[in-house]
């Protein structure tokens, strides 16, 4: 009996080296590290961070090469570059902004190594045609349209758009009056201010004099806030505020109760949601960062994961793009699957979520079938 | 009956009109003082001696977390935090202008903005190594509330509070400059710094005093719109190219110019965001500007030769 336990033993002492051995699979991941996105950027390193974990929890060994692209599509293309030519990379996950996706994407079928774009939410991204980008998140028009779907039922008739003057603003508000033409909405303002300025009064005065049903606003971080106090302070108040990402969706937002509640907003996840360990991923977050994890976070997570389980099993540039094709997963981010349609390829048809925040805290309200809560309509001071 | 209906739409209508038009008005009179105290700062600079502080913008960044900090570690409101505010960047500027300013006042113009660039990227810099560049957001109780006035008109009670701080301290500059021996000592250095010497007045303490009343105004004006605004370490640069276009709109070295200039530039940006679009205001600011420029190139309350 000793004599076996020993053999056993000395097995499993053998075995384990030739188990931990196994080449660990090589992933690229770009990401804004340092520069204006950086704040958002260490989100999603955060969140890689942990996928990394759990995959080696389960026993697959990852070396994750990082490269910073300083939001700077110079940069993204550069790292890819070099990802994929002296690492030897079989594939890449990010790189977080939209314009160094986009870039980097426009290489990807060159080079034929696939490309898993986490967060980054231009459209074109996904509608070349290219083969080997693929996309977890919903890309920008359906920012707009998940709003708009969310309020739908309340019979809204007029909408007002205030948004800042860059590349974002103007393109989600341009897909948010296509929608709104499409739901027969009418326009009754339109604001475009430039960003940093301290007084928005003005614009907003004109807002309240065409006293619409719905304010919709695109917004980047502090901006949002001031936008939001100076609209309390002249008293413009519409059935709903809709925000579109980025302002209205941080944590420093939602905890200026006296001007954030009851403002909606759309985003790719939210903590409360029922996909399966959305809710774990949450708690374990917050337990390691000591914050609360922003959709970027759970997005990096899911594509790393994806892209790495997907990796262990395929083990050439080829047969990864393949098994990304074929592939389905069901995780924190829901179902995920890259198929082709409207236009897009490798697209996920992510469900986007919508969020309204009650008391400081976002609360997932749209679409009914992932959340607990209902949408408080109309807004009330 | 019908003609009175529409005579009571057209009265309704007029009184929309106007109160838009008030609104805006008062509104970009309240933000055009705590502009004008910004301009005022760097003007008594130019003033005395004769340089462009490039980081006037960055020295009312440091009074942003001042009255931030002072809000939230001491719970000091950010207003009465000025009491503080005033004197710790009195002393700052005092310094400031005793270590390095002082070394190149006799030097070209180019290497006075080089230095003075040269501190606001490095006081920039530490605040965003210090600070991080998480903006930050003071909130007090009256953050968000508002007055309404003659039925219509609301103005934000904490730029009401900023307005009001803005004409007494420049009422108190005023005083100091006109009334003190200092004030008129520094008065007499920024009309003719040799002949000033020549009387016997130490224009170097002078330069001192007016870098330290620079650091301090600025300082103050940051305070002032801390509460309404967001505090970030490159918060300053957008104040800087309007502290400076105030200044040279108003006439450089002119406290009284860039007052007015503050003001003049704080109307036109909101009368042009409620008439035009928000997105032409700056095209506004900057035609008047050049203008100006053009037709009095000594600005509006410049003696002629200052240019």
């Amino acid at each position: 009996m000793k004599k076996m336990l020993v053999s056993i033993a000395t097995a499993a002492l053998i075995a384990l080296p030739l188990l931990t051995n196994a080449a660990p699979v090589k992933i690229g991941f770009i990401n804004s590290i340092t520069g204006k996105e950086a704040q958002i950027g260490e989100n999603l390193t955060n969140g890689a961070a942990m996928a990394v974990e759990d995959l080696k929890a389960k026993g697959i060994q990852v070396d994750l090469i990082k490269e910073d692209d300083g939001g700077d599509p110079k940069n993204a293309l550069a790292a890819y570059e070099k990802l994929v030519t002296r690492d030897a990379v079989i594939g890449v996950v990010g790189p977080y902004t939209s314009g160094s996706a986009n870039v980097v994407a426009s290489r990807a079928d060159q080079y034929q190594v696939p490309l898993l774009v986490p967060a980054a939410a231009k459209e074109d991204i996904t509608m070349k045609g290219y083969k080997n980008v693929f996309r977890l998140n919903a890309p920008a028009n359906i920012y707009s349209s998940v709003l708009m779907k969310a309020v739908a039922a309340y019979k809204p008739k007029t909408i007002a758009y205030v948004y800042a003057a860059t590349d974002f603003g103007v393109s989600t508000v341009k897909t948010a009056q296509e929608n709104a033409l499409k739901m027969g909405l009418k326009e009754v303002a339109n604001e475009k201010y430039q960003q940093g300025q301290p007084d928005y009064r003005p614009s907003l005065s004109k807002v309240k004099a065409a006293n619409p049903d719905l304010v919709f606003l695109v917004s980047y971080d502090a901006d949002a806030i001031l936008l939001m106090r100076q609209a309390k302070e002249i008293g413009l108040t519409p059935k709903a505020f809709l925000g579109a990402g980025a302002g209205y969706t941080t944590a420093q937002f939602a905890q200026q109760t006296e001007i954030s509640n009851l403002v909606v907003s759309a985003t790719q996840w939210t903590d409360d949601v029922n996909w399966s360990g959305a809710a774990d991923f949450a708690r374990r977050y917050k337990l390691k960062y000591s914050k609360e994890p922003s959709y970027h976070a759970a997005c990096s997570y899911e594509a790393v994961r994806i892209m790495v389980e997907t990796a262990s099993k395929n083990n050439t540039s080829a047969k990864l793009r393949a098994g990304l094709k074929a592939g389905s997963w069901n995780g924190i981010l829901g179902p995920v699957k890259f198929a082709d349609y409207d236009g897009f390829t490798n697209q996920n048809n992510h469900p986007m979520l919508v969020q309204q925040i009650i008391s400081g805290k976002y609360e997932t309200v749209f679409p009914a079938q992932f959340s607990k809560k209902k949408l408080v309509y109309p807004f009330t001071r | 009956m019908v003609s009175g209906g529409k005579f009571l739409q057209a009265v309704h209508f007029k009184g929309v009109i106007m109160t838009f038009f008030f609104q805006s008005l008062l509104s970009g009179l309240l933000t055009g003082g705590v502009y004008a105290l910004a301009g005022i700062g760097m003007s008594v600079v130019f003033g005395v001696m004769n340089i462009s502080n490039f980081a006037h913008g960055d020295l009312m960044m440091l009074g942003m977390y001042m009255a931030y900090f002072a809000f939230t570690l001491l719970h000091i409101d950010p207003y009465l935090s000025l009491l503080l505010i005033i004197p710790t960047a009195f002393l700052f500027g005092f310094l400031i202008e005793k270590v390095f300013i002082h070394r190149i006042i006799h030097h070209p113009h180019q290497n006075q903005i080089l230095l003075t660039i040269g501190l606001g990227l490095i006081m920039s810099n530490t605040a965003l190594l210090a600070f991080t560049s998480d903006p930050k957001i003071l909130t007090t109780s009256y953050s968000s509330s508002a007055v309404t006035i003659f039925g219509g008109i609301s103005l934000s009670v904490p730029l009401l509070l900023s307005f009001v701080i803005t004409c007494l301290i420049t009422g108190i500059l005023f005083l100091f400059l006109s009334k003190t021996t200092t004030g008129l000592a520094l008065w007499a250095t920024s009309q003719n710094r040799e002949a000033a010497q020549l009387m016997g007045i130490n224009v170097s303490k002078m330069s001192a005093i007016a870098f330290g009343l620079g650091t301090a105004l600025a300082a103050t004006a940051g305070a002032l719109i801390a509460p309404t605004y967001y505090i970030h370490p490159m918060a300053g640069h957008t104040f800087l190219l309007k502290a400076f276009t105030i200044c040279v709109l108003g006439g450089l070295g002119s406290v009284v110019g860039a007052g007015v200039g503050g003001v003049i530039i704080g109307v036109v940006e909101s009368m042009s965001s409620t008439y035009l679009s928000s997105d032409w205001k700056d095209v506004v600011v900057f035609i008047i500007f050049l203008g100006v420029l053009l037709f009095r190139p000594q600005g509006l309350f410049g003696k002629k030769g200052e240019q």
